[in-house]
């Protein structure tokens, strides 16, 4: 696993932004390497002296790091060599997801003038990811930040998770600005019947919301990835819900089915929650024919190649991010390892899931 | 509950289809229909209903985008000019029965572009914007000019994406035509009636010829593989090959696609095949029977898939709105806007058809020339009545969003273009094709469905093609 989080001793007393420059790329701006040692670093910066420890310095060339020296405490927020860059801007939400990965909380700290400042000094053309929480509660921020980025940086482009819950017809003509082509946004739909969407993201009123900001982001010609996890409730629900997409959303860029995340909720409710499209393929199966058939843009994420039958295996990405991806020893021999997403790094190794089979 | 135009077309079996304006289908039984027509919806019925999006709750936007985007997906949408159909010269080695374009002899000098014509098609090119080009050398017997072709692929080296078909009897390949197939981005299409002695008949007419044309055919198979090469049977409808004998040929050169046309009427044909004005009932079993055969023949065979090419078309249209470019068939189908035809003399054309239409005296359907241009009031006559969209009669039909509108087949026809729909050859064509396709798309035979699956390019049979409401 790879740490994103170091443990810091800045000079300074105010978090900082700051690029971290090497030998090899220095830019103007950047904090110098002024002396590096093993799994330790010191820079000189405008924020004056700070040392990071845990990663050799050749590891962070390039990275962009929130430095909060009250907290003693580094965060990587992009890595120069990684496509997997997410801003996490607010850990409140208004829906509370049976399986929620990252569970809400009360809190919300603003963070959003440091992300701008961090995207500014982003690599270029870089894709980043945003989210939450819900990132849209505080979506004119959001928005400001799209926007703002834009304007001097149009290489960036941004993926925003999002429950689509808060978007208003008065956000349309915003959209519609040039800023917004370089947005994707990743919205969870778990059912097409509204009882068990609601059910499943812990929010009465929950769809039929859904399906009305739907018509606001088809409006302001957004881009849309829909998502879901497969869980046990919406599992047998899932041709139906192919039927629904193909007829109703075919405006999306993108279906991303996923497996569960054995992490947050899910991690204690794992046994209710969790199917194995590896013992039942069936309704995937059924919903993913449908979706081909009338040319819908499924992909599947987190789903190991080998669970997989083979006419299928070309639709699973390599979904789960490097830092927190790991393979079996099984996977050892396995000839698709490098398309494989393999699993994620706290799955348990004993699970039924993890039963490989390497191709 | 409110509910979205459905169109019905009766099925055999006392069910009906119904499709909406965005051409999403079900069936309905005989009971379900009942229900329609008495307005007795039950709960199951109106779930199936606004899960497909047929529903329409005023109060809700999203069932109105939704719907909208649909429909808009379904028409097509004609970009600018990047589809160029050249024909460098009229003249031609063969003197086949029903040559549409009323060739010219070999030695005949005033049938090529001069190189006016040529400057002017290249500058034509200059012109196109974007990375992409589709350019088909039609002819005569455009390989008798390799010369001209190449200046015309040289031009296009600034494309990205180029592509560039070369329709030739293949009665002749020499060094010159050899260097312009060993492309990559050169395509062969060539015409392949049937086995030796059917493509003699209207083809070749001698032994040697025929001999000639086959040899060069297994050649250039050979060396560039089938994907290289396309080819196209034109079928006497009085007297059509077996099925069987058909499909034989086209296996043996591996070719896969097989084009059913029966002989056009226009140009020499006309005179010469009198009863070939309307497809008989006749052509149509025939039609039937070789989609069928075809389907057997894949499902015994599973090594080879072979489709018949225009039912391929309607068939992905169905199921792919918007995403199959075809000029054969689509809604809206404006004329002389993103691909031309650019005869020997410089005349432009909207269609391969008017062209041959004009030189065989039917009806002048020229757009304009190559040098002047063919933005023309011509054009702009023909395109006000290129949707079936308002057609009084395409409205009530179900296969309306699947279907197109050809005004140059009309005007071939019937000298005008407000013949009723239905008493058209146009509309009966389809009507027959989408009623087969239905058929297929709700038969229970492992056999089509396996045919289907793969003329669909998916990677398994899916549980159903259709719905039904039971
Ligand atoms: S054996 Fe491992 S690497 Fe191979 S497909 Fe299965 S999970 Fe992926
Ligand atoms: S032309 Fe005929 S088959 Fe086609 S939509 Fe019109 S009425 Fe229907």
């Amino acid at each position: 696993m790879i740490p994103l989080r170091l443990s810091a001793f800045a000079e300074a007393d105010r978090p900082f932004v700051v690029r971290l420059g090497s030998p090899s790329g220095q830019r103007c701006g950047d904090a110098v390497l002024v002396e590096a040692e093993g799994n330790s670093a010191t820079y000189a910066s405008k924020a004056g002296l700070f040392t990071i420890d845990g990663v050799a310095a050749s590891g962070l060339a390039g990275d962009v790091l929130l430095i909060q020296p009250r907290e003693q405490r580094a965060e990587r927020l992009i890595r120069a060599t990684s496509p997997h860059n997410t801003l996490l801007v607010t850990e409140r939400c208004d829906q509370l997801c049976v399986m929620c990965s990252q569970p809400p909380k009360k809190t919300h700290v603003d963070r959003f003038a440091l992300f701008e400042e961090a995207c500014m000094l982003a690599p270029e053309n870089m894709l980043i990811g945003i989210t939450g929480g819900e990132p849209t509660l505080y979506r004119h921020q959001l928005f400001d930040l799209i926007e703002r980025i834009y304007r001097t940086r149009p290489d960036l482009s941004f993926h925003v998770l999002t429950n689509a819950q808060h978007f208003e017809n008065d956000d349309i003509d915003r959209m519609l600005g040039p800023a917004y082509a370089r947005v994707s946004w990743g919205i969870p739909l778990y059912a097409s019947q509204s009882a068990l969407h609601d059910e499943i993201v812990g929010k009465r009123g929950a769809f039929s919301q859904l399906l009305e900001n739907f018509a606001i982001l088809m409006r302001a010609g957004a881009r849309i990835e829909l998502r879901t996890v497969l869980l046990r409730g919406n599992y047998p629900a899932l041709p139906e819900l192919a039927h629904f997409v193909a007829s109703r959303l075919r405006c999306i860029e993108a279906w991303s089915i996923m497996q569960l995340e054995h992490s947050g909720f899910a991690r204690r409710r794992w046994a209710s929650l969790a199917v194995n499209p590896r013992l039942d393929f069936a309704p995937l199966r059924e919903a993913m024919d449908w979706s081909f058939l009338h040319q819908m843009p499924v992909q599947l994420f987190n789903i190991p190649r080998c669970a997989l039958p083979e006419d299928y295996r070309r639709f699973a990405v390599a979904s789960i991010s490097d830092w927190k991806q790991k393979f079996l020893s099984a996977c050892d021999g396995c000839r698709e390892r490098d398309l494989c997403c393999g699993f994620f790094e706290w799955h348990p190794d004993q699970d039924e899931c993890a039963k490989v089979t390497p191709l | 509950m409110s509910l979205y135009p459905l169109r019905l077309r009766a099925l055999p079996n006392g069910e009906a289809l119904a499709v909406n304006d965005s051409g999403s289908f079900f069936t309905l039984s005989p009971a379900a229909l009942e229900r329609f027509e008495r307005d007795t919806l039950n709960p199951q019925d109106e779930g199936y209903l606004t899960q497909h999006g047929h529903s329409l709750d005023e109060n809700s936007s999203f069932d109105r985008m939704s719907h909208a985007y649909c429909v808009a997906e379904r028409l097509d949408q004609v970009g600018t000019l990047d589809y160029l159909i050249l024909v460098p010269t009229l003249r031609c080695n063969l003197r086949c029965s029903y040559c549409q374009v009323s060739r010219a002899d070999i030695d005949q000098h005033k049938y090529d572009w001069s190189p006016d014509t040529l400057a002017a098609v290249l500058d034509c090119i200059d012109a196109i914007q974007g990375d992409h080009i589709k350019i088909e050398f039609q002819g005569g017997e455009p390989s008798l000019r390799p010369d001209l072709i190449q200046a015309v692929i040289e031009r296009c080296e600034r494309f990205a994406h180029r592509q560039f078909v070369v329709c030739t009897n293949l009665q002749c390949i020499d060094d010159g035509i050899l260097t312009l197939f060993d492309r990559p981005d050169c395509f062969i299409s060539t015409s392949l009636d049937g086995d030796t002695t059917r493509h003699a008949i209207h083809r070749t007419q001698s032994e040697g010829k025929t001999r000639q044309f086959f040899d060069n055919l297994r050649y250039v198979v050979e060396r560039y593989g089938p994907g290289k090469v396309s080819a196209l049977p034109t079928i006497d409808a009085s007297d059509p090959p077996p099925p069987e004998s058909l499909i034989d040929a086209y296996r043996e050169f591996g070719l896969d696609s097989i084009f059913l046309r029966p002989i056009n009427y226009q140009g020499f044909a006309r005179k010469r095949h009198k009863h070939s004005r309307e497809q008989s009932h006749a052509w149509r079993r025939y039609y039937r029977r070789f989609v069928e055969t075809l389907i057997e023949r894949n499902w015994s065979d599973r090594d080879q898939v072979l489709e018949e090419s225009y039912l391929s078309i309607c068939l992905r249209r169905i199921f792919w709105p918007g995403n199959e470019r075809h000029v054969d068939l689509r809604n809206p189908n404006p004329m002389g806007m993103d691909y031309i035809v650019v005869d020997h003399d410089g005349t432009v054309y909207p269609t391969d058809e008017a062209r041959m239409l004009a030189r065989s005296g039917i009806i002048d359907l020229a757009i304009g020339d190559i040098v002047s241009g063919w933005d023309s009031e011509r054009r702009e006559t023909l395109n006000r009545h290129a949707t079936n969209q308002f057609d009084p009669t395409c409205q009530h039909c179900a296969y309306q969003p699947f279907c197109g509108r050809d005004l140059i087949d009309d005007l071939a026809r019937y000298g005008r273009i407000d013949v009723p729909r239905t008493e058209t050859e146009f509309c009966r064509r389809h009507l027959h094709l989408f009623d087969f396709i239905f058929e297929l798309i709700y038969s229970d035979d492992p056999a089509v469905r396996y045919s289907l699956t793969r003329w669909l390019r998916l990677p398994e049979t899916p549980v159903s093609f259709g719905t039904m409401l039971e």
